[in-house]
């Protein structure tokens, strides 16, 4: 489904891109991703394609705002029964129910809204947008503030509607996790757009720096082209020359290498490394170690400081401990090139 | 005594009622801001610190033989209880209409947008979402609007006159009693005033409780 919109209030805002399955719109807070939203539900004014010019009531569509917005004084099987104002009495309730069976809420359908969890709350939403049988859904960061548990049905249950619905879902998040998932990513921020394409490719090659820092590359490296051996560009680095993928940019001009802190790893010393992985390490120690629930997140400092995060269990193999001398490695595959002049452009956003 | 009480009980009745009949309207009409909005809000809250003695006079004089009201309907409501209802409705309006105005503006836009979105037009949006959430706040604006002009005593002197048998109620009557130093009947008068008020504002307070507790939350995930 091609969509083509233009917003003039409460900010300006031009986009033109493919919605299929599941689509992230990912953009920091304030790039428009709300508004975008709202406009395509007909909410606010805005020309384009699809649906311009219809009310709200009548395009085929589901919009979960960001707090799912629940009835708050209908139990959970009565708001999905919002939906199916074209049945009555004992059909309208069967229907309703069996919603949220297939949601697996089949054991909420008397509670009220302020009885359930975020999770629980967004998934009656879903259920409820989809029993209109819309062909677009709209979520609003329908994952924000929940724990990972709750988060994650709700990602299976847009996974759901999406594969067994045959709907399809723009779903605006600054999440990054629920942004990988996507089979469509669109990047977006302060009303442009930034990027788009199949999710897998926007999310291993982002387009800009300003993309890249919304993916999760949250170090960065500058450094200076100091030659190009194909089909790696050489940079000079406080640490030495480190080689990336990428075309030619003449020697001297200034770039900045982005690198996920899950893609930064720990050389292991009793293993050969390949030729192309042993020239991009780097000596240093590990400075910090931290726990954050299944990962563990360390600081790494050597020409210069660097986030790493593992997974627990390849930790308890390694056995990291704070102020130990390490090597890491940055695989040419992980690391991004940006030019800075790029990066100029974008701050005067 | 029966009498007067009676008279009392009517008169709040009656000005809730015309509360009720105007003011969810104003409240709803005030739900978003626009120019001009504070100093319009303004005038319907100014009854909360006026003097009763002053918005009475002005009533009389609005409502007197010789006054604006007479002279164009040829109606004078000074000293009747038409014109009492009037009083005690004006000088209760703050009260309603601040319960009207909270119950309107704690009214979640998202659910009315959500509710479009869910192919619902304008009359089911009304029946269906807006007044099962902001009732209970119009019933609790108009109980508490009866049980102060229940106990309305300074516009209803003005604009009544404390006419026995025809504009004396029972905050007048009780004044009255005192005033000639009957002050076992007065403490008989004043004890049923006593307990009618507490069981008002405990029959209020009571609602918006339930209230709260069957339409606080419309799904958020709140930190417990």
């Amino acid at each position: 489904m091609e969509i083509h919109y233009r917003i003039h209030r409460p900010l300006p805002l031009a986009v033109a891109f493919r919605v299929e399955g599941f689509t992230a719109l990912l953009g920091p807070s304030g790039a428009g991703k709300t508004t975008l939203l709202k406009a395509l539900a007909g909410l606010l004014p805005a020309e384009g394609t699809p649906y311009a010019g219809l009310p709200p009531e009548k395009r085929p569509i589901g919009y979960l705002p960001q707090n799912a917005a629940l009835f708050p004084h209908l139990t959970a099987w009565q708001n999905v029964a919002f939906a199916l104002p074209q049945l009555r009495g004992a059909d309208r309730e069967r229907v309703a129910r069996a919603w949220l069976q297939r949601f697996g809420l089949a054991h909420r359908a008397e509670h009220r809204p302020r009885e359930l969890s975020g999770g629980e709350a967004r998934r009656v939403a879903l259920a409820r947008a989809l029993a209109r049988n819309p062909e677009l859904l709209l979520l609003d960061e329908p994952t924000a503030g929940l724990d990972r548990p709750n988060r994650d049905q709700v990602l299976r249950a847009i996974l759901y509607a999406v594969e067994e619905h045959g709907v399809h879902a723009l779903v605006a998040t600054h999440d990054p996790e629920l942004a990988h998932a996507a089979d469509r990513l669109v990047v977006l921020d302060a009303g442009r757009m930034l990027q788009a394409g199949p999710g897998d490719e926007v999310y291993r090659r982002p387009a800009t720096l300003r993309v890249a820092r919304l993916l999760g590359f949250e170090n960065l490296i500058p450094g200076a082209v100091a030659g190009y051996r194909p089909p790696h560009v050489e940079v000079a680095t406080k640490a030495g020359i480190l080689r990336v993928p990428g075309n030619p940019l003449p020697p001297g001009t200034r770039v900045v290498l982005a690198v996920r802190p899950e893609e930064v790893l720990i050389v292991r010393e009793d293993r050969p490394l390949k030729p192309l992985d042993a020239g991009n390490t780097i000596a240093g120690r590990i400075r910090r170690l931290r726990r954050m629930g299944p990962v563990v997140e360390a600081e790494f400092e050597g020409a210069f400081r660097l986030v790493l995060r593992l997974p627990r269990h390849v930790q308890d193999r390694l056995e990291l401990r704070p102020g130990e001398p390490r090597r890491i490695v940055l695989k040419p595959r992980y690391l991004q090139l940006f030019s800075e002049e790029e990066e100029a452009s974008f701050s005067s956003d | 005594m029966i009498e007067v009480l009676l008279r009392s009980l009517l008169l709040a009745a009656a000005s809730a009622g015309l509360l009720l009949l105007v003011g969810p309207l104003l409240a709803y009409l005030n739900r978003r801001p626009y120019p001009g909005r504070t100093l319009v809000e303004s005038l319907l809250l100014t009854p909360l610190a006026l003097p009763p003695t002053v918005l009475g006079f002005y009533l009389l004089l609005l409502l007197s033989p010789g006054g604006p009201i007479a002279r164009i309907s040829g109606l004078s409501l000074a000293f009747t209880f038409p014109g009492m209802v009037l009083g005690a409705s004006v000088f209760s309006l703050p009260f309603a209409y601040t319960a009207y105005r909270e119950a309107f503006r704690a009214l979640d836009e998202d659910l009315l947008e959500t509710a479009r979105t869910l192919g619902a037009g304008r009359f089911r949006r009304v029946r269906e979402v807006m007044l099962p959430l902001v009732w209970p706040g119009i019933v609790s604006g108009t109980l508490l609007a009866f049980a102060h002009a229940l106990g309305e005593f300074g516009v209803v002197l003005m604009v009544g006159g404390n006419i026995p048998g025809k504009t004396q109620v029972a905050s007048t009557y009780i004044y009255d009693l005192v005033e000639g130093l009957e002050f076992s009947a007065a403490h008989r008068a004043s004890i049923v005033m006593l307990a009618l008020a507490f069981a008002f504002v405990y029959l209020t307070r009571a609602l918006e409780e339930r209230w709260r507790s069957t339409t606080g939350s419309t799904g958020h995930s709140r930190s417990r």
